[in-house]
């Protein structure tokens, strides 16, 4: 049974629209992956090193001991945020003469097929091999391996329980946040407890009696055990599911929006897409992150006016560019309604620019305490909110216009290719590049203030002409609406 | 009111719909039926200028559809889900398609009132997101929307294929109340034959993509039909 499970689940993941489709991403993810795993693996080799340079007074071992138990608690925190539950595919399996152990066998099985899980292995393994086997011998390293998985198995399944019982109540996951959030700072801050010294305790301990390494094995079975109980005894779909049990929800108006008329209706409806809906909402989020851009920016001075444009821009623009790049994919799901109904294209495109610009200003005005760091700071961020409302706005619809693919809401965004396509790569080329095709030339030639009055200036031509870009863009998607419409109808 | 002219669409090399010539006057009630695949809401998807035919042209009002907006003025459509913004609330979805129709709040508000029946106390103020309502519920979310457009042209794909019995009933002496007395042309497509042969008085049967009966509705009609897609009856 399990071995049909399987093959379902690699055609699953052959045949999704999301894998399938363009083989470019596949090749580009795969090198993006693999270097992020080669990334770890060199940190893995070198860990040695870096704890020798980090704690120089300590022993190695002892520092090597201290840090397992911090970075599983950071893992567990990591994993409660992005790992997913393996649930809603045996939806289709449950009516059918399957019996529900090895359902539950299957769910609790694949669970542990999760990149999480082989992290820990990556990153410690090197350091055992290296060092331990080499001072304590084979039998201590082989306990240290057998612990390291053992936990990497237990904190796999407790995320997952975890992330079950708080899909019935949503509290559960900001307490379960909140607590290991105050222990971390109750060491690193308060220092009340050690991690390190804990954490030391135990595989302190493993070295001179290598059979404590079944602790760790015990609980991850343990929690495995309990993982099955949970499932077996709850398996229906609106407890598996990742849907939360909904709360009342209320009509809302932006007044200050109304008195645009229809194009104010449109933005608002489009606020209430971004903050309504699971994935949009993350890319506000993550929009808000790059908040602190400035601080790693300004803070060294390695880098000069020419880095300042590019934050400058990330940090007013961000919405913009990790918002607009999805366009009009976002409302993939209801187009064919928009298309039908009473809505002129030049009032959808005024809606958008509106929404860049509201949101622009927002970000604009929360940069504004970078004054600190100089007020030419300020100028820049000024200049590059003028250039991204005006330039980039027209840029990213421009390249709207030529996304065809279908995006789910209601999916995170982290680790979601869902809706990516060659476009946004392109598109990422002109928004680096066109600033400084402007600048440069004028900044290396001495007159960096001349390049910036141009950058401003551009900006300002494109903000006043927005009506003839208009016209463009609307000749532009009349060419192209049928395969748009088409691409947003393809699930 | 609707003028088909050589419409044909092709997909992978198999033609889906090929309507030579089709003409539906202001103030008919025409009902589509076919089977699964006959290209029912590939035509529909033609007259909204949704997709583009390969040969041909859809007019309404005279006005060819394809790469004109008058249309939308006086025609509204409900075809699936699709047509709907799922993360508002209905209200809110009723305000928007109100407003672009230059409709103030409280006149939706009143239209809203009128519609308890039809409702049934399962839309408004429920405190639910479109996209958490049954299909049937989104489905009578849509056809309000519709009405609420007050059209001179009204197409609706499947409208009775998710509501409820008494829901249906409503709906039918909806449309007949449209069409008779406010001569609204209604372009319904079913796969129920009772129902549409009670609501509409012209029925369009398409094969294939290709309209093999175009009969105005009698008392024969049904069991016409019947005798259609009853295969192995007869």
């Amino acid at each position: 049974m399990i071995s049909t499970f399987l093959s379902h689940e690699l055609k699953a993941f052959w045949r999704s629209k999301n894998t399938g489709k363009s083989i470019v991403i596949r090749v580009v993810m795969g090198i993006f992956i693999f270097y992020l795993l080669l990334n770890v693996l060199v940190l893995g080799f070198f860990l040695d090193k870096i704890l020798d340079k980090t704690f120089p007074r300590e022993d190695l071992v002892v520092a090597f001991c201290g840090i397992i138990l911090i970075y599983y608690l950071s893992d567990l925190l990591m994993r409660l945020q992005l790992q997913d539950l393996p649930t809603l595919r045996v939806q289709p399996y449950l009516q059918l003469p399957v019996k529900r152990n090895s359902l539950v066998k299957y769910l609790a099985f694949t669970a542990l097929l999760s990149v999480f899980n082989l992290w820990p292995f990556i990153l410690f393994v090197p350091f055992v091999l290296k060092i331990v086997a080499t001072d304590s011998g084979g039998l201590t390293a082989l306990a240290f391996i057998v612990s390291i998985a053992g936990l990497t198995v237990f904190n796999n399944y407790l995320a997952l329980y975890i992330k079950r019982k708080s899909n019935l109540n949503g509290w559960i996951f900001l307490i379960v946040s909140g607590v290991i959030i105050l222990v971390g700072v109750s060491d690193f801050y308060w220092h009340l407890i050690s991690i390190r010294k804990i954490s030391y305790l135990f595989f302190g301990h493993l070295i001179n009696q290598p059979l404590f390494a079944l602790v760790p094995v015990l609980l991850g079975v343990l929690m495995y055990y309990l993982n099955f109980l949970y499932l077996k005894q709850n398996l229906y779909l609106e407890e598996l599911g990742s849907r939360k049990a909904s709360s009342y929800k209320s009509s809302t108006e932006y007044p200050l929006l109304n008195r645009f008329g229809s194009v104010g209706d449109l933005a608002g409806n489009e606020i209430k897409l971004i903050l309504r809906n699971k994935r949009s909402r993350s890319a506000l989020i993550m929009g808000l992150f790059f908040m602190f851009y400035g601080l790693i920016f300004y803070t060294n001075h390695l880098y000069g006016e020419g880095w300042r444009i590019f934050v400058g821009m990330f940090m007013t623009g961000i919405f913009i560019i990790n918002y607009g790049q999805f366009m009009f994919s976002w409302q993939a799901s209801h187009f064919d309604g928009l298309l039908v109904s009473k809505v002129s294209f030049s009032d959808f495109l005024k809606a958008k620019y509106l929404l860049f610009t509201v949101v622009s200003t927002g970000f604009f005005l929360l940069t504004t305490p970078y004054v600190y760091f100089g007020w030419q700071i300020l100028l820049i961020h000024f200049i590059m909110y003028v250039w991204n409302i005006g330039v980039n706005t027209t840029l990213v619809l421009f390249f709207a216009n030529r996304n065809y693919k279908r995006i789910d809401l209601s999916k995170g965004a982290a680790f979601n290719w869902e809706g990516v396509s060659g476009n946004q790569w392109i598109l990422s080329i002109p928004l680096l590049l066109a600033p400084y095709v402007i600048y440069a030339p004028f900044a290396l030639l001495g007159h960096a203030g001349i390049g910036l009055a141009l950058l401003a200036i551009t900006g300002i031509v494109f903000i006043f002409t927005r009506g003839f870009w208009i016209k463009q863009l609307e000749a532009d998607f009349y060419t192209k609406r049928y395969k748009i419409a088409e691409g947003f109808r393809n699930k | 009111m609707i003028e088909i002219k050589d419409l044909k669409k092709v997909y992978a090399g198999v033609t889906v719909v090929n309507v030579p010539h089709l003409e539906i006057r202001k103030g008919e009630s025409v009902g589509l039926v076919g089977n699964n695949g006959a290209g029912k809401t590939t035509l529909f998807r033609m007259m909204l200028d949704l997709i583009r035919p390969e040969t041909g042209e859809v007019l309404l009002n005279g006005e060819v559809v394809a790469g004109h907006e008058n249309w939308k003025n006086y025609t509204a459509s409900y075809l699936d889900e699709g047509f709907l913004i799922d993360y508002l609330t209905p209200e809110e979805y009723f305000y928007f398609i109100g407003g672009l129709h230059q409709q103030s709040r409280a006149h939706v508000d009143d239209f809203l009132s009128g519609m308890g029946d039809f409702f049934n106390g399962e839309i408004l103020k429920k405190g639910k997101y479109i996209r958490d309502l049954s299909k049937g519920n989104q489905c009578k979310v849509g056809v309000v929307s519709c009405l609420l457009q007050s059209p001179e042209l009204l197409m609706l794909d499947e409208p009775f294929a998710n509501i409820d019995p008494s829901t249906q009933f409503r709906l039918k002496s909806i449309l007949k109340d449209l069409n008779k007395n406010k001569g609204v042309t209604n372009l319904i497509s079913s796969h129920d034959l009772n129902h549409i042969t009670d609501v509409c008085d012209r029925i369009l049967l398409m094969e294939k993509g290709v309209i093999i009966k175009d009969i105005a509705t009698s008392s024969s009609t049904l069991s016409e039909l019947e005798a259609y897609f009853g295969v192995e009856q007869g």
